[in-house]
């Protein structure tokens, strides 16, 4: 057997052989160019795949909804479900509420005021989980066809759910607030401290670079702080739970519990436009005439 | 035939590997098809097989996760073509033996991966180990053995194997 299939599939081996190393080299030698050739031919293979996707993603929904709604405890759910509507709804009102306090106090005081123009929102509905185990990240029905792009940020009327990382024609991949690999700029909504948001392993989230002088405390709400491209100044990220400061370091940080829980999140809003331009555009900018 | 039963791998492993496996999880740990199907796919078919697929699979797959789509690409075929070099110095494959390699190949590509994706610091290789490779390795490890002896008892794997490369 051993000598039949050496003889009958050196061709075979030969092949193999030479596209591993081509594969190889190419991936040592051009990865940017093999990437962006990935990419290319990805849209119409990421299109055919997304078929089956939201066939199953359909199917498991409404499964999901009949064991939901009929199976277990049909009026508990939807009345639970519409508590937490009202309260997200509320949280966020309240949140903003603040923000405008805040925003109105300061802008009062320096006689400049800026109307923030306001993002444009698309609805998408989550479809899939990550296909991994090492990324945080949901996915979305919505993709590049439909305006979405990478570094949008997502939200639901809770707060931040994340970043757009990745899109397909139909589809995007969203990577989540809780995922280690992703870092958003973060402000504590009453000491106006600033820092970065970062996920930890734990599913929960970590507010880093807190300046030593900070009255940080348990309870205080973290908001997205606007100087980065994707989040809008003002949208909750979580509530820090606890504070840490060690020793002779320079800065201290604080464990955040997430506004919005990944794990049970079904539609979300992709921010299309943020109001902070960016520094391209921003050098782009024509000066008015005097 | 070859190649509907390989495109439904490729096109069908997305939406049961995002949809329906988040259900089955060890320790918030899903198990991954593609490491189950490239392997078998190189057992079975040979390297160039299991290279080819692999690639795609992998492709496939990174297309839907932050993952870069180049390593997905790159580790499922390097997988693919290895279990395929490793299927021709086999006569005989029972599933005790397919089991036992699945479970140290999946480990090794848990182990692998967080070195080439280049996670956060917070994401270092003994968490890789507990967290993520070994409980991964155990799924892949059953799954792999049960699509195998489902197979193994309805054909005959050692005639469809020399039949395939052929």
């Amino acid at each position: 057997m051993w000598m039949v299939n050496l003889r009958v599939t050196s061709n075979a081996r030969r092949v193999a052989l030479v596209l591993a190393v081509v594969l190889i080299l190419g991936f040592l030698l051009l990865p940017g160019q093999l990437q962006s050739v990935f990419h290319g031919v990805g849209g119409p293979l990421g299109w055919i795949i997304s078929w089956p996707l939201r066939v199953v993603a359909g199917v498991h929904d409404r499964i999901a909804g009949v064991w939901g709604g009929y199976v277990a405890l049909q009026g508990m759910e939807e009345e639970n479900r519409q508590l937490k509507r009202e309260l997200e709804l509320l949280k966020e009102q309240n949140g903003q509420l603040r923000e405008s306090a805040a925003a109105t106090e300061r802008l009062a005081t320096l006689l400049e005021f800026k109307k923030q123009a306001l993002p444009t929102l698309i609805a998408a509905q989550v479809i899939g989980r990550d296909t991994g185990n090492w990324y945080k990240t949901i996915i979305l029905d919505k993709g590049a066809s439909d305006g979405i792009q990478a570094d949008q940020g997502v939200i639901t009327p809770a707060g931040v759910v994340g970043r757009i990382v990745k899109t397909t024609a139909s589809t995007s991949v969203v990577l989540l607030v809780t995922d280690p690999n992703n870092a958003i700029a973060g402000l504590i909504q009453r000491t106006r401290d600033e820092g970065i948001v970062e996920g930890t392993t734990q599913g929960q989230a970590r507010l880093k670079y807190i300046p030593l002088l900070s009255g940080a405390r348990p309870g205080d709400r973290v908001v997205t702080s606007g100087l980065v491209e994707g989040f809008p100044r003002g949208l909750a990220i979580g509530t820090i739970t606890r504070i840490d400061k060690e020793e002779e370091a320079l800065f201290q940080s604080a464990e955040l519990s997430p506004e919005v829980d990944p794990s049970r999140v079904e539609e979300v809003l992709v921010i299309q436009s943020s109001p902070v331009p960016t520094e391209k555009e921003r050098l782009s900018m024509p000066r008015p005439k005097l | 035939m070859k190649m509907v039963i390989y495109g439904a791998i490729i096109v069908g492993i997305v939406p049961v590997q995002s949809v329906l496996l988040p259900h089955l999880t060890l320790w918030g740990v899903k198990p991954d098809l593609g490491v189950v199907a490239v392997c078998l796919i190189g057992l079975i078919s040979g390297e160039l097989d299991g290279l080819l697929v692999g690639v795609a699979v992998g492709w496939a797959l990174s297309l839907f996760s932050a993952q870069d789509v180049i390593i997905g690409a790159m580790l499922k075929g390097s997988l693919g073509f290895v279990a395929g070099l490793a299927g021709r110095q086999m006569v005989y494959l029972s599933p005790l033996v397919l089991v036992s390699g699945l479970l140290v190949v999946s480990c090794l590509v848990g182990l692998v991966t967080p070195v080439v994706l280049r996670l956060n610091p917070q994401q270092d290789l003994w968490w890789a180990i507990w967290n993520v490779a070994l409980p991964q390795a155990c799924l892949d490890a059953v799954i792999g053995g049960a699509i195998y002896w489902l197979m193994w008892s309805q054909f005959n794997i050692e005639q469809l194997m020399s039949e395939s490369r052929m």
